[in-house]
């Protein structure tokens, strides 16, 4: 009886203990531990392994929770955005909608599985995924806003078609940070592939805009 | 035994009926197809089989799992699900369920931890591994009872912390990090709906479903091959099963869904 009297509030005590040290930790340990434990949780060459490491605007753009962007943050994101762009060489940034209608269908592409590459000539677009296309159309995401009817709307001038480019290429340039994608910034689309989409997207012609 | 099979799927038909009018009503066709096949969950069998298993003697030591501790003392399952992942002493880690699993697998049956990890996730259309039986069974006991993790030592709050930034971390050539698709309500990749688990419900529907039966693959899926499948759509290398990555993810996610009643197997498309 004696020794349980003394036994318990020494457990308690040494609780409290416990209990009132842990607790969360700052910003800075709990990024220096997640990133580690990034770096230890997958199996991959290291060409694969870089696909991993974060870009500057990738680290401002993964915000916590409701945590906001700062202006300078959005600014230097636009900024790196801007940079990144890259033409084809040809100049021209209008393609063939008939690619792109097909190219935008496609949602596979540069997935690893064992260690090995999806075996394809080209990625897909993967605008289907997220995005609403041709008005007849009902697999297709909701998570990017519809496309149905975007040259319709838009026209097909020069600077529409800049803008539609450098979209796709970095939507980051318009919406820093967006959920979409930077398609050409991270390699996933070439030049050439882009400009397909723009066609896709543009041209009177295109399932998109009947 | 038998006749309790012939009588589920009967119920399962009438629950069918009485819930298509309110589900039609909702406007989601989809919704209406997902919920007739929920009501008759092959991924039950699974239960059985994790049940054997656990009580076997199995393995180089020729134990059975009655001694492995789940967080709540040796061999008691009732519950235990819902505490984790949690810290354990004797490992001095977090582990979530798989991760304890293995823990055990090793050292009271003596299996070999690297053979365990290759067969952890079966392939589709299978009878399954283990490990998803196991998880499943011992998950199963805590059927109708509240996620509730708590997070007491510190090794848990890190966990925690670090799960939530992972979930928010942006990377790859899609740019993505959980919440890309995961941060808004009634989202859809093309016709498949995705769980809004920034919102309370949805990560409740995240602890509360899993293990859980895929449709498409005719086999039970654990939490890790939920994770393993968005990381390869993400773009990302192969994950290995039962990292910290994986288990802060959990720890962040079923805290999140602390007060939802678990009930599987789920159902998945």
């Amino acid at each position: 009886m004696k020794t349980t009297w003394i036994k318990w509030p020494a457990a308690a005590a040494a609780g409290l203990m416990i209990a009132g040290c842990a607790t969360y930790p700052d910003q800075a340990t709990t990024r220096q531990m997640a990133e580690k434990m990034v770096f230890e949780a997958f199996s991959a060459s290291p060409a694969h392994m870089k696909r991993l490491e974060q870009d500057r605007s990738q680290q401002i753009c993964s915000k916590i929770g409701d945590a906001k962007l700062s202006q300078e943050e959005a600014a230097e994101v636009v900024k790196l955005a801007r940079a990144s762009i890259r033409y084809p060489a040809s100049g021209k940034l209008t393609g063939d909608w008939k690619t792109g209608d097909k190219l935008a269908h496609d949602g596979a592409g540069d997935r690893i599985r064992n260690g090995k590459v999806e075996n394809r000539k080209e990625n897909g677009a993967l605008c289907q995924n997220c995005h609403a296309l041709a008005p007849d159309e009902i697999n297709v995401g909701n998570v990017g806003t519809p496309l149905t009817g975007y040259g319709k709307q838009r026209g097909n001038s020069d600077a529409i078609v800049k803008y539609t480019y450098e979209k796709i290429y970095n939507a980051w340039v318009y919406f820093p940070c967006s959920n979409m994608p930077r398609l050409g910034a991270t390699g996933h689309l070439t030049p050439e592939q882009i400009t397909h989409m723009v066609a896709y997207l543009l041209d009177p012609q295109s399932p998109i805009n009947k | 035994m038998k006749t309790i099979r012939a009588i589920i799927p009967a119920l399962g038909a009438m629950l069918c009926l009485a819930v298509t009018p309110s589900a039609m009503a909702q406007g989601n066709d989809l919704s209406v197809g997902r919920k007739m096949l929920m009501e008759d969950n092959p991924g039950e069998l699974w239960i059985d089989q994790g049940k054997e298993l656990f009580y076997q003697k199995r393995g180089p030591k020729n134990a059975s799992l009655e001694q492995c501790d789940f967080g709540m003392g040796p061999g008691k399952l009732e519950g235990a699900a819902t505490r984790l992942p949690r810290y354990f002493a004797d490992t001095d880690r977090v582990e979530d369920l798989e991760t304890r699993l293995l823990t055990c697998m090793t050292t009271l049956q003596g299996f070999d931890r690297n053979q365990l990890i290759k067969r952890a996730i079966s392939p589709a259309q299978s009878n399954g591994s283990d490990i998803e039986a196991l998880a499943l069974y011992i998950t199963s006991r805590s059927n109708g009872m509240k996620v509730n993790v708590t997070l007491n030592n510190q090794k848990e709050y890190d966990m925690y912390k670090a799960g939530e930034y992972l979930f928010y971390r942006r990377s790859g050539q899609t740019d993505f990090g959980c919440v890309q698709c995961h941060g808004e309500a009634n989202k859809r990749i093309r016709l498949q709906d995705l769980v809004h688990i920034t919102s309370k419900a949805g990560a409740q529907e995240v602890a509360s479903t899993w293990p859980a039966y895929r449709g498409a693959h005719y086999v039970v899926r654990t939490m890790q091959w939920r994770l393993n499948d968005c990381v390869w759509q993400m773009r990302l290398p192969d994950l290995k099963y039962a990292t910290d990555y994986s288990i802060a993810l959990t720890t962040y996610l079923n805290r999140q869904g602390n007060d939802a009643v678990i009930q599987v197997p789920g159902f998945k498309r």
